[in-house]
C-alpha cells in the first residue's frame, strides 16, 4: 500500500514535470507586478472618467502590447517610456514639426485625449492573441500598437484583422508580416530585406573602393525574426554574388554557444552578419573572444545591436560593429527636434532614443495621427485614414523620405541607415546622404 | 572539418558539462534526500548570479573571491527555503507530491517576480574581473579561463561532496535518513536538521555555479529557466537522487550537446540531449546511476 502511493505519486510528479518545464523555458508562467500595476492604473483611470464624458469620445484608448515580463521585460519597459513621450507630445501642447504636436489632443475629435492601455505578452504569441483580444473586447480600444517580436505580431495582428481593429507594427521587422492579405495592417518602418538590401549596398559600395568583401557568415536565431533575416540575407548574396561559407541558426537563449562560434571561426568569412537579440548577441561576442574569433567585420540585424545593455557588456570588444538601423541621434544635426524629443525620452527612462523606441514613438505618433483625421474611433474608418497616410520625412524623428502606405501596408520610403560603434557611440557610415562619417574597416 | 575544430568542441562541451554537473547536483542531492524536486532551482542559480554581480559591483569583490560568499549566502538561503516553505509543504496529508511541486513552483514565480521589480528586467554582465575573456591556448585549442576554472571547481566540489557524504558524522546522518526519515529518529538524528542542512547544501553548490557562471554568462530575472531544464535533463539522466549521477550527467549532456552541434544545425543541439535521455529511459529508466 505504501509502496504503491509512492509509486502514483512519483508518476503524477513526473507528469507535470513535462508540462511545467516546458512553461520554464518560454516563462509562460510569469505574472508579474508591471502588468498587474498597467492594469490597476487602466481600471482605476477608466473609473474616473464620468461615463457620460466617455461615450462623447472625449478620450481615445489605444491599445499597446508588449512584453513586460519574461526574458525580453526590458524591451517592453522601454518601449513603455517610447509611447508615453509620444503621448505627451500629442496630449499636451509642444513645438515640433511633427502631427499632432502643436495643441492638445486631437483636433479632429474636438480636442479628444489618447489614453493607452498597456498589456503584457511575455513574447508568447498565444499570450499576444489573447491579450489583444481581450483588449479589443474588454478595453474598448480603437486600435492596437506593438510588439517588439515579430513571432507575437502574427498572432496579434490576426485577432486585429478579425475585428477590423488596425494594428500598427511599430518595430517590427520580417518581411513576411505585411505580405499575408491582412487590410488592418500597417508598418511605417523598414522590413529586413529592405534592411539586408541596404547593407549589400554598403557592401557593394566599399568593394568598389577597394574592399575585400567575398565570403559571408551568417548567424541567426531560430524565430521568425531571425529566420526571415536569414533567408533575406541569403537570398541578396546569392543575387548579387556573395559567396556564403555558412548559415548557422541557432537556439534563442542557448546556454552555450561556443559549438557555434567554433564554426563560424572556421568559417572564418570576410564579414559576419548575426541576427541576434540582446542575451545571445552578449553570449555571442563573449564566446567569440573566448575562443580566439575575431572577424574583419561585424553587419549586425540590429535588435541586440542597438540595446544599450549588450554595449555595456561587451561593448569593449566591439569597437566598429556595424549594425542596421532606422534611427539615428545624428539626424538631430539637421532636424533639432529630434534632439529635443530624445532629451523627453531621456528624462523618462535614462536612455537616449534607440532603433526600436524611435520607431515606437513615430508609430504612436504616425497612428495618432489618423485617429484624427478619421474624426472617428470606428475601426474601418480609422484603417481608411491610415491607408491615407502622407507624411514627409522631415516631419518625423526619423531619416526616412516619407511616411505613405502601399497596398499591403508597408512604407517602402523607410530608408534604413548604417550605424557604426565608434568610442563609445553610433556614427551613421551609410546611405552617403546620412553619413557623417566613412566606415572604418576592417573593425578594430 | 579538421580534427582540430572537432577537439575543440568536445573541450567546450567537456567544460560546460562539468558546470552543468555543479548546477545540477543541488537537484540531485535534495531529491536523493526527501523525493522533493525543487523547481525554483533555476532561480536559485539566478539570485547566486545577481548576488555575485552586486557584491561585484558595489564593494567590486571579484567573483573568484566571492564565490565562497555567495556559496555561503544561498547555503542560509535554501535552508530558509526548507523551514518556511519546503517543511509545511512536506506536511500535507494529501496530495503531498502535488503539494510540494507547487510550493517550490510558486517560489520560483515569487523569486522571478522580485528579481525583476527589485533588479529591473535589464541584463547585467561583469565586464571586467580576474578571469573574464582570457583564454587559455593550447596547441590551437582556445580553453576559456572561467569555464577552466569552473570546470575544476566542480570536480573540487564533487571531490568534496563524496569526502563529506562517506566521511563525516553529518554526512553518514545524511545518508541514513535518505535511506529511512522514520528511524533515524530512533538514534537520535533531528530529521528537520538534516533536511535544512541539505537544502543548505544542494543550495550552496548551485550558489558556487552561480558565482563562476556570472563571469561568463549575461544575468536577468529569467537567466535560470534556460540552465534548469539543462538541470531536469542532467539528473533524469543520471538517476534522481544520485550525486555522481549528476556529475556524470552533466559531463554527458555536454558532450553530446557539442556533438549534434556538430553533425546536426545547431538549433538541433537540444535534440541529441534528448535522444540520448530517452534512450536512458528505454534501457534503464531510473537513469545510469539512480537506484530504487
Amino acid at each position: 500500500m505504501g509502496s504503491d502511493c509512492r509509486f502514483f505519486r512519483l508518476y503524477r510528479i513526473n507528469q507535470s514535470f513535462h508540462s511545467i518545464t516546458r512553461n520554464l523555458v518560454t516563462g509562460d508562467f510569469a505574472m508579474t507586478i508591471t502588468r498587474r500595476d498597467v492594469l490597476l492604473g487602466a481600471t482605476a483611470t477608466a473609473a474616473l472618467v464620468p461615463f457620460a464624458a466617455r461615450a462623447q469620445t472625449s478620450e481615445v484608448v489605444i491599445g499597446v502590447i508588449y512584453p513586460f515580463s519574461g526574458g525580453s521585460a526590458q524591451q517592453g519597459v522601454d518601449a513603455q517610456k517610447a509611447y508615453e513621450t509620444a503621448l505627451e507630445v500629442i496630449n499636451k501642447d509642444a513645438d515640433f514639426d511633427l502631427p499632432l504636436a502643436k495643441g492638445e489632443g486631437l483636433p479632429g475629435l474636438g480636442g479628444a485625449k489618447v489614453r493607452l492601455v498597456f498589456a503584457d505578452h511575455q513574447a508568447d504569441p498565444q499570450k499576444g492573441r489573447a491579450e489583444a483580444e481581450r483588449l479589443i473586447t474588454q478595453e474598448k480600444v480603437c486600435a492596437i500598437i506593438g510588439t517588439y517580436q515579430s513571432a507575437v505580431a502574427v498572432t496579434v495582428s490576426q485577432i486585429c484583422e478579425r475585428y477590423q481593429v488596425p494594428f500598427v507594427s511599430a518595430d517590427n521587422s520580417s518581411p513576411s508580416l505585411h505580405r499575408r492579405g491582412l487590410k488592418y495592417y500597417f508598418r511605417a518602418a523598414p522590413h529586413d530585406e529592405m534592411y539586408s538590401a541596404a547593407m549589400f549596398d554598403f557592401f557593394d559600395a566599399m568593394k568598389k573602393k577597394g574592399t575585400k568583401i567575398e565570403t559571408l557568415s551568417l548567424f541567426h536565431e531560430d524565430t521568425i525574426f531571425g529566420t526571415d533575416s536569414g533567408n533575406a540575407q541569403a537570398k541578396i548574396a546569392g543575387e548579387r554574388g556573395y559567396k556564403i561559407v555558412s548559415d548557422i541558426k541557432y537556439r534563442a537563449n542557448s546556454p552555450s554557444l561556443s559549438a557555434e562560434v567554433q564554426q563560424l571561426k572556421t568559417a572564418n568569412a570576410d564579414v559576419l552578419m548575426p541576427s541576434s537579440y540582446t542575451t545571445d548577441g552578449i553570449l555571442l561576442v563573449k564566446t567569440m573572444a573566448e575562443l580566439g574569433y575575431k572577424p574583419n567585420a561585424i553587419v549586425a540585424q540590429d535588435a541586440g545591436f542597438s540595446e544599450k545593455a549588450l554595449y555595456d557588456a561587451v561593448g569593449d570588444k566591439l569597437e566598429g560593429v556595424i549594425s542596421r538601423g532606422t534611427f539615428s541621434l545624428d539626424l538631430a544635426q539637421k532636424r533639432p527636434m529630434v534632439g529635443k524629443i530624445n532629451e523627453m525620452f531621456k528624462a523618462k527612462s535614462g536612455k537616449d532614443f534607440n532603433d526600436l523606441t524611435s520607431r515606437q514613438f513615430m508609430g504612436l505618433i504616425i497612428l495618432a495621427d489618423a485617429i484624427n483625421r478619421a474624426k472617428s474611433t470606428d475601426g474601418e474608418k480609422i484603417r481608411d485614414a491610415l491607408a491615407a497616410t502622407d507624411i514627409p520625412g522631415e516631419q518625423t524623428i526619423m531619416p526616412w523620405k516619407r511616411v505613405k502606405f502601399d497596398e499591403m501596408g508597408q512604407n517602402n520610403d523607410a530608408d534604413p541607415v548604417l550605424l557604426q560603434y565608434v568610442g563609445g557611440k553610433f556614427v551613421t557610415v551609410f546611405p552617403p546622404q546620412a553619413a557623417i562619417a566613412e566606415a572604418i574597416w576592417p573593425m578594430k | 572539418m579538421t580534427a582540430q575544430a572537432i577537439i575543440q568542441s568536445l573541450a567546450s562541451g567537456l567544460l560546460m558539462g562539468l558546470l552543468y554537473g555543479l548546477i545540477a547536483v543541488g537537484l540531485a542531492l535534495i531529491f536523493g534526500l526527501m523525493d522533493v524536486v525543487n523547481f525554483a532551482h533555476g532561480e536559485f542559480l539566478m539570485i547566486a548570479m545577481y548576488a555575485t554581480f552586486f557584491l561585484f559591483a558595489f564593494f567590486a569583490i571579484d567573483p573568484l573571491l566571492s564565490a565562497p560568499l555567495v556559496a555561503a549566502a544561498l547555503f542560509v538561503f535554501g535552508a530558509v527555503v526548507y523551514l518556511l516553505i519546503v517543511r509545511f509543504a512536506m506536511r500535507a496529508k494529501a496530495n503531498a507530491g502535488m503539494v510540494q511541486i507547487f510550493s517550490t513552483f510558486g517560489l520560483a514565480i515569487v523569486m522571478r517576480g522580485l528579481a525583476q521589480f527589485f533588479f529591473t528586467p535589464d541584463y547585467r554582465s561583469i565586464p571586467q574581473s580576474w578571469l573574464g575573456g582570457k583564454t587559455v591556448s593550447v596547441a590551437g585549442i582556445f580553453l576559456p579561463e572561467p569555464q577552466l576554472i569552473g570546470a575544476l571547481v566542480s570536480i573540487a566540489a564533487f571531490a568534496g561532496l563524496y569526502f563529506f557524504i562517506n566521511r563525516t558524522d553529518f554526512g553518514r546522518a545524511l545518508e541514513a535518513t535518505r535511506e529511512d526519515p522514520g528511524a533515524v529518529a530512533l538514534v537520535g538524528i533531528d530529521k528537520n536538521r538534516v533536511f535544512a542542512l541539505g537544502w543548505g547544501l544542494g543550495a550552496a553548490l548551485v550558489g558556487l555555479a552561480g558565482a563562476i557562471m556570472a563571469v561568463f554568462f549575461y544575468i536577468y530575472p529569467d537567466v535560470g529557466a534556460s540552465f534548469a531544464l539543462i538541470a531536469y535533463v542532467t539528473v533524469a539522466l543520471g538517476g534522481f537522487g544520485s550525486v555522481f549521477g549528476a556529475f556524470a550527467g552533466g559531463i554527458i549532456v555536454g558532450l553530446v550537446e557539442a556533438v549534434t552541434a556538430l553533425v546536426l544545425p545547431p538549433s538541433l543541439k537540444s535534440v541529441g540531449i534528448y535522444a540520448v535521455y530517452l534512450l536512458v529511459v528505454f534501457i534503464r529508466p531510473r537513469g545510469l546511476f539512480g537506484s530504487m
